[in-house]
C-alpha cells in the first residue's frame, strides 16, 4: 500500500517536471529523432514508456550508455506519457535536449549501470536488420551471441 | 554526454552486403557534405574473417587462413550499430578517405591498404574482438 503510494508520488512528480520542460525546455518526441538526438549528443534526459517495444529499450540503452545520457522508465504506459507531455497523441519514447526551468535532470540520483561497463551489448538492431534482409515478418525472436 | 561516433569506434554494419561484418570509423562527417547531407561516416571494416588456427598446421597452411577480406565503405550513421569497443588502426588517411570512390584504381590501393594493416594488426594479436567473427544465431518462434 505504501510502496504503490510512493511510486504515485513519483509518477506526479515525475509528470509535472515534464510539464514544465513541455513549457520552458527542448524536448524532441518519437524513436528516430530520439536516437539522432543521442548521436549527436544532445540529448540530456532520455524517457521511455514503460511498455516500449522489447527490442527499442535496449537499444536506446545502449545508445544511452555508450553516451552516457541518463534513461528514465516512465511508470506509465504511451498513452499517460503523451498525457504527461501535454499532447494529444502518444509518446512511447522523448529527449530532452534542454530541461528548461525544470530541475528534473539535477534531481536524478546518481546511475550505476554506467559505471559497470555491460556484460553482453545487446544485438536486437542486427536481428531485426537480419530478418528484414529475409523479408520475413518480424517474430517474436530469440537470439544469442557468445560474444558482443 | 560522451560523443561516441568517433574515429576508431567499432561498429557493426546494418545492411545489404556487409550485414554483420564489423567496422571501424575512419572518418565521421556529423553534419554530412553536400553530396550526402546525412551525417554519415567513413568506415573500413572485414568482410571475411581470418580462419581458425592451431599449432599443428605448417607455416603455409597458416599463412592461408590468416587472411582478411576487408572493405572501405561510406556508410550513414542509420545503417551502423555503435558497439562498446574501440579499435585503433593505423590506416593512412591519404590512402583511405572519401575521394577514392570516384577512381576504381585508387579504390583497389585503398582496399589493398586496409587489407594489409588489418592483416598486420591480427598477427600482433591485439583488438581479438574485431577479428573474430560474430557469432550470432537467431531462432525465430515460426521458423
Amino acid at each position: 500500500m505504501v510502496a504503490a503510494k510512493k511510486t504515485n508520488m513519483r509518477l506526479e512528480s515525475i509528470s509535472s517536471s515534464l510539464q514544465l520542460v513541455m513549457k520552458s525546455g527542448k524536448y524532441v518526441l518519437g524513436d528516430k529523432q530520439t536516437l539522432k538526438m543521442i548521436g549527436q549528443v544532445k540529448a540530456k534526459l532520455v524517457i521511455l514508456a514503460n511498455h516500449c517495444p522489447a527490442w527499442r529499450k535496449p537499444e536506446i540503452g545502449d545508445y544511452t550508455m555508450l553516451a552516457k545520457t541518463g534513461v528514465h522508465h516512465y511508470s506509465g504506459h504511451n498513452i499517460e506519457l503523451g498525457t504527461a507531455c501535454s499532447k494529444s497523441y502518444r509518446v512511447c519514447t522523448l529527449v530532452f535536449t534542454d530541461p528548461g526551468d525544470s530541475d528534473i535532470i539535477r534531481s536524478r540520483p546518481e546511475q550505476t549501470g554506467e559505471k559497470s561497463i555491460l556484460q553482453y551489448f545487446s544485438l536486437i538492431k542486427l536481428a531485426r536488420a537480419c530478418l528484414k534482409k529475409k523479408k520475413k515478418e518480424i517474430p517474436k525472436l530469440a537470439f544469442g551471441c557468445t560474444d558482443a | 554526454m560522451g560523443k561516441f561516433m568517433k574515429p576508431g569506434k567499432a561498429e557493426l554494419v546494418l545492411v545489404r552486403c556487409c550485414l554483420g561484418c564489423k567496422a571501424v570509423i575512419v572518418k565521421n562527417m556529423d553534419d554530412g557534405t553536400s553530396d550526402r547531407p546525412y551525417s554519415h561516416v567513413l568506415a573500413a571494416g572485414i568482410d571475411c574473417s581470418s580462419r581458425k588456427v592451431t599449432a599443428a598446421m605448417g607455416k603455409k597452411k597458416i599463412a592461408t587462413r590468416s587472411k582478411i577480406k576487408s572493405f572501405v565503405k561510406v556508410y550513414n550513421y542509420n545503417h551502423l550499430m555503435p558497439m562498446r569497443y574501440s579499435a585503433d588502426m593505423p590506416l593512412d588517411k591519404t590512402i583511405v578517405n572519401k575521394d577514392v570512390f570516384r577512381d576504381p584504381a585508387l579504390k583497389r590501393k585503398t582496399h589493398r591498404e586496409a587489407k594489409v594493416k588489418y592483416e598486420e594488426r591480427y598477427k600482433t594479436g591485439k583488438n581479438k574482438w574485431f577479428f573474430r567473427k560474430l557469432r550470432f544465431y537467431i531462432f525465430s518462434k515460426n521458423h
